[in-house]
């Protein structure tokens, strides 16, 4: 797969990401305050069903991070469409952060994690005929 | 194979009233359009009129549709219309093979005819989702948002 310019910074910003839908278009906004760092990122697919009927939405899972990194208890905390909850939870349950430093203590508070499916709007310019 | 004759001099046969059409339907439903279409015009020959014409006749749009001959689909879409002009799937069908000849405001009066008919119907929504494709295409983009929300305090 060519990287976009997108996907690098992503790379720099997250540590990873993996585009399970190389159709979709991925934009990431980090939490700085945050005491985990994400380590793999793994983007949802955009449901075809969804794309197909135009269907755009929300969901918010909120999660554990275990000392390794690895995500637990994922559930969905506010959807605007049940559409878009499989693949919000299946990438959190694929995603890892950084594990924790050993002089570190493990907070007992859960991460969140909001996942925004847009469709946007593609203007496509058909190529000039071949003269004939 | 053509059985239609065999099963109507043989009126205690259980099965489908016209076996070709049923069975062209079938081989239509299999993706095998050349078969299907091949049965249901054997079927159609013993069918002048009533529900199984209109199907077979249907059926052969849309069998003709994935042969790609536009054309001949909609000639036989027309038939359909002309004799049931509340028949959705033949107006699905048609829209159908509308889009694929860029037909496409034909193919959104028979889709909004279609949908009035059927509003829940599967094939209706992906010839409409095919129709806004080739019209008003998007791509589709996801936003991964990390910042704390104010509300995520009440987690434990």
């Amino acid at each position: 797969m060519k990287s976009s310019p997108i996907q690098i910074v992503l790379l720099l910003v997250l540590g990873a990401v993996a585009i399970a839908d190389e159709s979709a278009e991925v934009t990431a906004v980090p939490d700085d305050s945050g005491d985990r760092e994400p380590l793999l990122t793994v983007v949802p697919v955009y449901p075809e069903k969804a794309r197909r009927a135009r269907l755009e939405g929300e969901v918010q899972v909120c999660f554990n991070v275990s000392r390794t990194g690895k995500t637990s208890w994922v559930a969905v905390r506010s959807s605007t469409n049940r559409i878009f909850e499989k693949p919000s939870r299946d990438a959190v349950n694929a995603s890892t952060y950084r594990p924790l430093a050993a002089d570190k203590v493990l907070s007992g508070i859960k991460t969140c994690r909001t996942f925004r499916f847009h469709l946007t709007p593609v203007a496509i310019e058909m190529p000039a005929q071949a003269p004939g | 194979m053509c059985v239609s004759a065999t099963a109507k001099q043989n009126s205690t046969v259980l099965g489908p009233s016209n076996p070709d059409l049923y069975h062209g339907a079938n081989a239509l439903l299999a993706g095998d359009a050349e078969e299907g279409v091949r049965l249901t015009l054997i079927g159609l020959r013993y069918e002048h009129g009533g529900r199984d014409r209109l199907t077979g006749l249907s059926n052969l749009c849309a069998g003709y549709i994935m042969l790609e001959q536009l054309e001949t689909a909609l000639t036989y879409c027309d038939q359909v219309l002309e004799q049931n002009d509340d028949y959705w799937r033949a107006y699905s069908n048609r829209a159908l093979a509308y889009v694929k000849l860029g037909r496409f405001e034909e193919a959104e009066q028979d889709l909004l005819r279609a949908e009035a008919l059927s509003k829940n119907a599967r094939t209706v929504k992906i010839v409409r989702s095919m129709l806004l494709d080739a019209t008003d295409p998007v791509a589709p983009q996801v936003v991964i948002d990390d910042r704390r929300q104010p509300a995520d305090d009440d987690e434990e």
